[in-house]
């Protein structure tokens, strides 16, 4: 039977302001640059991902919210305009992606297996999320791999943070136990910012960069000491002081996708590797990856240990 | 008068898209005896507050001259789409820009092909006024304002539009108990989640016929709170707001649920 696996996991938060930076052609308005620690981070983060030769790349996002249920894209092919409704003046992109709706149906079934409400999303017109198109485009902006785009249920804002990241936990594990059915060499994306407070201004110039920086110190320091408890491997400890970094740091992996993403890879203590940090508009964005291949927990390494 | 109606309707989409569910046709013909009541008042313009159109910046208006596609909601796409095509009062929305940067909140205009209108503004403005006779002046629910910050915003705004002598219509879009059954129900079994919400939206529901304002103010903030009341019911600060703080009863068209949660259209008395 066919064993698929996954081979990595990414940090890959979706400020729109990244896509604006670069001035893809996808994406109407124009920018003078910017954000350019950020946006680097994610050039090695495409190189790594090139490597990984992944079958599928699965994205959580923040930004596709869901009441009733865990929500999964179940159209074969999405195409259309997204505007970001908060940076209309940045982010107005053209897209088309491809859906693997065989591995979604899988993740969606398991995930009801394990006792969490999940939905196939199956209108033809449904509009994909900025957040999902802005991560999928800063990692691999060729859009030639398949997606699976899942919604944040706002279970963690409408129950506790608790609660809800524990429905994150099954939806991680269910996602795995699916990739694993399905066959599929898998990569992860959880779409998150870490410190979430920012500032309620833009500059006149959005890309002035002599603008830009931490909104504040405290915010700063829990994104440091998270990211260096990443960098060490210490998942447990992450984990431990998750809802604390949550409530102080307003974080936005509160909504579920950087737990979702942990769940399924197994918690794995392996260092992260940070490809940057940067701030845009005052919140705190890292892009990292766990490369389960490097580490030896997934890929050829793993086949010829067994 | 620059009021000459008011009304405080859900943004829900689940009665729009589905007409005949039994527990949901009090919301529709209740839709439906507003827009007659609207279409009587022939306001010059309808200016429209929508608890799902969230912004975190600035205070954002609707200045495009027409806007129309089509909508599916992120959570209810299954039961549809929504078309829109919608008039926008220009002229009203700039004004109102300027005059939210003169009493301190920066503001900007909207102004961008396919910009994602709100399932809200769409379910409001389609029942409400189903042949577009009216054009519409549409604010954003800013997540960092508070109540008085959203009424003074919708007082700013009557105040351009008495400048430009133009008669309006006061629109809140927004539910009232924010309790949602999170798990698949037999919509045709749709009833209020919790009987104490129940309890509270109609005691508000009441103290809204009475034309007693100032009681219910007193209450809003517990109601709020045990409620769940969507969005801390900065749709009814909105409308307090925006006919300049007074109104002599109320009219409720319609009450009932929409997925557990509470809901009503209100017509109030100017
Ligand atoms: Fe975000």
């Amino acid at each position: 039977m066919a064993h698929g696996e996954i081979l990595a996991g990414f940090l890959a938060p979706h400020p729109p302001h990244l896509v604006y930076g670069e001035n893809p052609p996808q994406n109407e308005p124009k920018s003078e640059g910017g954000w350019e620690q950020l946006r680097w981070a994610y050039e090695r983060a495409r190189k790594s991902l090139d490597e990984l030769k992944p079958d599928v790349l699965l994205v959580h996002s923040p930004h596709w919210i869901t009441q009733v249920g865990h929500h999964f894209l179940g159209v074969p092919h999405l195409s259309g305009k997204s505007v970001d409704p908060i940076f209309p003046n940045l982010f107005r992109y053209t897209f088309s992606l491809d859906v693997d709706v065989e591995l979604a149906e899988a993740c969606c079934e398991n995930a009801r297996k394990r006792g969490l409400v999940a939905k196939m999303m199956r209108n033809p017109k449904f509009r994909v999320d900025y957040g999902t198109i802005t991560t999928l485009h800063m990692i691999r902006p060729q859009w030639d791999i398949p997606i699976v785009g899942i919604s944040a249920n706002n279970s963690p804002y409408y129950l506790t943070t608790e609660e809800g990241l524990d429905e994150m936990d099954s939806l991680g594990k269910a996602t795995r136990e699916a990739i694993e059915a399905t066959g599929r060499r898998a990569v992860l994306l959880a779409s998150n910012t870490l410190c979430h407070w920012h500032f309620h201004e833009e500059p006149a110039l959005p890309e002035d960069m002599s603008q830009e920086h931490p909104h504040d110190y405290a915010g700063y320091k829990w994104d440091m000491r998270m990211i260096d408890l990443m960098r060490q491997g210490k998942t447990d400890e992450v984990f431990r002081l998750l809802p604390q970094f949550i409530e102080e740091a307003f974080a936005e992996v509160k909504s579920g996708a950087f737990t979702w993403m942990f769940a399924a890879m197994g918690y794995p203590q392996i260092p992260g590797e940070l490809h940057g940090y940067g701030t845009v508009i005052g919140t705190g964005n890292a892009v990292m990856e766990w490369n389960l291949v490097k580490a030896g927990l997934a890929g050829a390494q793993r086949r010829t240990a067994a | 008068m620059t009021v000459v109606a008011a009304f405080l309707v859900p943004g829900s989409p689940l009665p729009l898209l589905n007409p005949e569910n039994g527990p949901w046709r009090p919301l529709m013909s209740g839709f439906a005896r507003a827009a007659r009541s609207l279409a009587a008042a022939r306001p010059d313009a309808i200016l429209l507050y929508s608890t799902q159109w969230m912004a975190v910046l600035d205070e954002l208006w609707q200045v495009r001259p027409q806007v129309s596609g089509l909508h599916v909601d992120e959570n209810w796409h299954e039961f549809g789409d929504l078309p829109f095509d919608l008039r926008i009062d220009v002229e009203l929305a700039e004004a109102c820009i300027a005059g939210s940067r003169e009493i301190g909140v920066s503001a900007k205009p909207v102004d961008y092909d396919q910009f994602p209108i709100d399932t809200g503004t769409i379910v409001a403005s389609t029942l409400l006024d189903p042949e577009g006779r009216f054009p519409l002046v549409i604010a954003a629910n800013n997540l960092y304002h508070d109540g008085p910050t959203t009424r003074r915003l919708a007082a700013m705004a009557a105040e351009c539009a008495k400048a430009q002598r133009k008669k309006i219509a006061v629109v809140g879009v927004g539910g009232l108990s924010g309790t949602l059954f999170r798990e698949q129900i037999d919509i045709t079994d749709d009833r209020i989640a919790r009987p104490e919400d129940d309890k509270w939206n109609r005691k508000i529901l009441q103290l809204m016929e009475k034309g007693d304002a100032s009681a219910l103010e007193r209450v809003t903030g517990d109601y709020v709170k045990e409620a769940r009341v969507d969005m801390g019911f900065k749709h009814y600060d909105w409308i307090v707001g925006g006919i300049g703080g007074r109104y002599f009863g109320a009219q409720v068209h319609g009450y009932g649920p929409c997925y557990g949660t509470g809901a009503a259209v209100v017509e109030y008395r100017l």
